[in-house]
């Protein structure tokens, strides 16, 4: 298909649809759109990927004109918005980016050169990774979308609809995030990831309660301190630049590398507004605050689009940083998010808060990942944007299923959920072993930073092995202790397969296969696909894959020689150990009515085997209730933000000394 | 040899040698305790005989778990035996604890309830040392490969590794379920009377935890050993002292909060760990 078509689906596909979406209010044929238009980006982005690296520009130029109009009607938005909200944050932080955009654009005369930016787009391999990402993962949330919404609004009986609105923002942003890792111009990149702000906004305010707003103008005012930075980055880069717009693409950037100190003060800006994007500390707020949204925003924002946007342009900007202190401070950071927000997903009490902190340490890892820039580290996180993006789409559609059953986020009211639901349980269960056990994709991605992590200097690595053993214990814990409250039932037998609507159930069934499917095929896809990708970041001579399975080869043995391997994964051979220890028993391991006996209650029970009465005090009769832990008093938000703050603070404070300090020296 | 061969006989001896230890571990308790004590292949009987009893159930899923923690101890050993990556090892260990703790939760019973939380915060204790052990063991050699150990040559990792050492000894404790960390559950009897996360357990599932138990016991003491690999034996008398060692401080000790334990593991253990990484590296001038 002609290159200038399937920019078109990429990016202009989901805002036509979007538009249709919004204006047609027929429950069928909205469903019937937004179904058509994920299956068209799906086959799009594979003959992308098919099509190989490629470079285009618009022959119009009306489409910079057009962009820039856009730019400042959005930024007019946010100033409207935070007036009319009364929010003077989103107010300020709108005017911090509109007041030296248009001084940049108009009172420095750089508007006509930034139009004229050749190429516009660069995709190479790691932006097709990431378009395969959003469009595979991102549409199937959009398809979960149609019947949720649906059922969202009759449990609220709200009376009049608003779903259309929704699915025309949801489908909108993919078109906005496959825009976002194909730019090239970074005029355009600012462009797109305004539109993902706006987009988020919108969204996370969508139910329009006290909350919601207030939490969406969170999510506007925290990105609009990324977006300012952007504008600065940008600027800086055509001041030094002598007034040319020769700088202001990626792939200048890049391709100057980590020689040149002026741009490591642009560079560390943007990486900040990356920072702010993937809600790393101390931002991560607003990640937080949009879990009030309906499920498939939080699911969205997660795992292909949003936050992805922010380690992408970390991961981009990564050979811009190589070699450098700014480099160390990036991974110091990402790790120190991934220790913090690991610790404090200990203490949640609801189960998308518990999924949203999980989010935060995992992009904090990739981050990591991006910092200690060597080739086996940047797999790493290429491939942990793969499998977290899958499972944790995974999770938040199986979140929201749930909370469609037991109408609650609380991981409370989930208690023996396997007993009433089994199906959304085994569907849960292998969504969370996905997120943290071998042989499952995450954690193979998880093994492969750790062996990466000697990469850094001494001062940095102390600090970054520490915070990801930590971060690794206490995500084991998080989830297991989740997972628990599920699984605990009464002993009762005879339990009856809940029906899901289609609307539910293919997404989650697709995404099941597809932890499974790449998981087990993680070599394959490494070679074929991923370490393109890694080498568009760092020049890489190692093979990390051989044969079905995974493996670290030591630099002797790289370059040719016959050096052992530093580690190994044997992937298949793990898929066929969880087969035998968990699969084979859950469909064999059979109990008939005559063994069940009641728990253990010291003899005290009232009634039959399956009773949950039991004689307390004074012979009365008491229900018995189970309560997770959650530790509050040692993990909670109140008990270590204070610190995680402090320090979190101090490190951006230090990244930006260290590179104000490599430029005035 | 066949590397088929040496996994199948290690799944088939590894148990053997477990039992045999759990049944040198209750000799020695009991004389320490002034009593005669069993004969030093009880746990055989006692596994054969839960073997044959019927089987009584809470829930379905607790025995399905059981599985998953035999299956994926024995896969740890199998990696031991292999020679494979240690780092990888350790988070199929970790696999292992999460099925036992599942199992636990797998019902809805109060003492095993407690049981499984706690055996959480005992992963949570142990988990980033073992992690660091293994990081270690690569600051050491350039590779996570338990063959690079192990080769004919290789310089034992004790001399320089000692702190992860200590810090592994205390893993030991919380592994082998001795005091001051059986806090999820204990042997013997002399903390609790309920069997914590075990509560639900009994008959031929409870044989299996047994079973997974031994394999667990090889496992921990193989780890230990790997510290003195060239010759082996030498890391295998280590190994068995440290076992003693444990036995000891059981029998001396009492238990502690679960808090406590978490706190001293991290204190004590990751501090070692950490500062023993950051002197190989300045003396190695790695990177």
């Amino acid at each position: 298909m002609d290159l200038n078509w399937m920019m078109a689906v990429a990016i202009l596909l989901p805002l036509v649809s979007g538009i249709l979406v919004f204006i047609i209010r027929q429950y069928h044929i909205r469903g019937l759109i937004v179904i058509i238009t994920a299956i068209a980006l799906i086959i799009n982005s594979i003959l992308l990927l098919l099509h190989g690296p490629d470079t285009y520009t618009p022959a119009s130029h009306y489409w910079g004109l057009a962009i820039t109009i856009l730019d400042y009607a959005m930024l007019l938005f946010y100033i409207y918005a935070g007036l009319s909200l009364k929010n003077w944050l989103v107010f300020i932080f709108a005017l911090t980016q509109i007041v030296p955009l248009a001084y940049w654009e108009f009172g420095m005369g750089a508007s006509k050169a930034l139009e004229e930016i050749k190429p516009a787009f660069i995709f190479d391999h790691l932006s097709i990774v990431m378009v395969l990402v959003i469009s595979i993962v991102g549409s199937l949330i959009t398809i979960f979308a149609i019947r949720y919404m649906y059922d969202h609004e009759h449990h609220k009986e709200i009376e009049k609809s608003r779903q259309s609105r929704f699915l025309f923002w949801l489908v909108m942003f993919l078109g906005a995030m496959n825009g976002l890792v194909m730019a090239n111009n970074l005029l355009w990149l600012y462009f797109f990831w305004e539109v993902t702000t706006l987009c988020c906004f919108e969204l996370i305010a969508h139910d329009l309660t006290r909350e919601a707003i207030n939490n969406g103008a969170r999510a506007l005012w925290m990105n609009s301190i990324g977006g300012t930075a952007m504008i600065l980055a940008m600027i800086y880069l055509f001041v030094k630049g002598g007034g040319t717009a020769e700088m202001i693409t990626l792939e200048s950037i890049i391709k100057a590398g980590g020689n040149q100190a002026m741009l490591l003060l642009p560079v560390a800006l943007m990486c900040f507004t990356g920072f702010i994007k993937a809600a790393q500390f101390p931002f991560q707020t607003w990640l937080l605050g949009a879990m009030v949204a309906p499920t498939p925003v939080s699911a969205l924002l997660h795992s292909s689009t949003m936050v992805k946007a922010g380690v992408y342009l970390v991961l981009r900007l990564a050979p811009a940083f190589a070699g450098s202190y700014l480099g160390i401070m990036v991974a110091i950071c990402g790790a120190f998010t991934f220790f913090a927000a690991s610790i404090l997903a200990i203490a949640q009490t609801t189960g998308k808060r518990v999924l949203a902190y999980s989010t935060i340490a995992n992009l904090g890892l990739i981050i990591a990942c991006a910092g200690i820039n060597s080739p086996l580290a940047i797999a790493a996180a290429i491939l942990l944007i793969i499998f977290h993006a899958i499972s944790k789409c995974l999770m938040f559609l199986c979140a929201g299923t749930i909370e469609h059953l037991v109408w609650s986020r609380e991981i409370e009211d989930m208690e023996g959920l396997a007993e009433k639901f089994p199906v959304t349980t085994f569907i849960t269960a292998i969504g969370v072993l996905s997120m943290f056990l071998p042989p499952f994709g995450m954690l193979l991605g998880k093994w492969l930073a750790l062996e990466s992590v000697f990469a850094v200097p001494l001062a940095a690595i102390l600090f970054v092995i520490a915070s990801f053993v930590i971060a690794s214990a206490a995500t084991m814990v998080f989830w297991a202790k989740w997972l628990g409250r599920l699984l605990q039932v009464l002993p009762r037998l005879g339990r009856k397969f809940e029906c899901l609507s289609l609307s539910y159930s293919v997404p989650l069934w697709l995404l099941v296969v597809g932890v499974f499917v790449v998981g087990v095929g993680v070599a394959p896809v490494y070679q074929k696909f991923v370490s393109f990708a890694v080498n568009n970041v760092v020049a890489a001579t190692e093979a990390f894959a051989a044969g079905w399975n995974i493996v670290v080869p030591s630099a002797s043995a790289a370059a040719g020689g016959t050096g052992a391997l530093i580690g190994s994964f044997p992937v298949w051979p793990l898929y066929i150990v969880f087969g035998v220890a968990i699969v084979l028993p859950l469909l064999f391991v059979t109990v008939k009515p005559g063994e069940l006996r009641p728990v253990y209650m010291c003899g005290e029970q009232v009634g039959g085997v399956d009773t949950d009465e039991w004689i307390t005090t004074a012979d009365q009769k008491a229900k018995l209730q189970l309560g997770g832990f959650y530790w509050q008093d040692a993990t909670g938000e109140g008990a270590v933000n204070p610190w995680f703050y402090t320090v979190s603070i101090a490190l951006l404070v230090i990244l930006f000394a260290v590179v104000l300090g490599v430029i005035l020296s | 040899m066949n590397q088929w061969w040496i996994a199948v006989i290690a799944i088939i001896v590894a148990p053997v040698i477990g039992g045999l230890l759990a049944g040198i571990d209750r000799k020695i308790t009991a004389r320490l305790q002034g009593r005669y004590g069993p004969p030093i292949i009880q746990p055989f009987y006692d596994f054969f005989k839960l073997l044959g009893k019927s089987r009584i159930a809470t829930s379905r899923m607790q025995f399905v778990w059981i599985y998953g923690y035999l299956v994926f101890m024995i896969t740890c050993v199998v990696f031991l035996v292999l020679k494979l990556d240690l780092l990888l090892l350790i988070f199929l260990l970790g696999f292992a604890g999460i099925s036992f703790v599942l199992g636990g939760f797998s019902s809805k019973s109060p003492y095993s309830h407690f049981g499984a939380n706690r055996e959480l915060m005992q992963i949570l204790a142990y988990e980033p040392v073992l992690l660091l052990m293994a990081l270690g063991v690569y600051a050491q050699n350039g590779s996570f490969m338990i063959s690079e150990i192990v080769k004919p040559g290789a310089a034992p990792l004790l001399p320089t590794l000692w702190p992860i050492f200590i810090a592994v000894l205390l893993v030991l404790t919380i592994k082998l379920r001795k005091s001051p960390f059986d806090l999820s559950t204990s042997h013997h009897g002399h903390q609790e009377l309920v069997k914590g996360i075990m509560t639900e357990y009994s008959g031929p599932y409870y044989a299996l935890i047994t079973l997974t138990e031994w394999y667990e016991i090889v496992l921990v003491l193989g780890l230990v050993a790997l510290f003195w690999a060239n010759p082996l034996w030498l890391g295998i008398i280590i190994a068995l002292a440290a076992f003693i060692l444990e036995l000891l401080i059981d029998n001396i000790a009492a238990r502690m909060t679960v808090g406590w334990m978490v706190k001293f593991t991290w204190a004590v253990g990751l501090v070692l760990c950490v500062l023993n990484i950051a002197y190989l590296y300045l003396i190695k001038g790695v990177s």
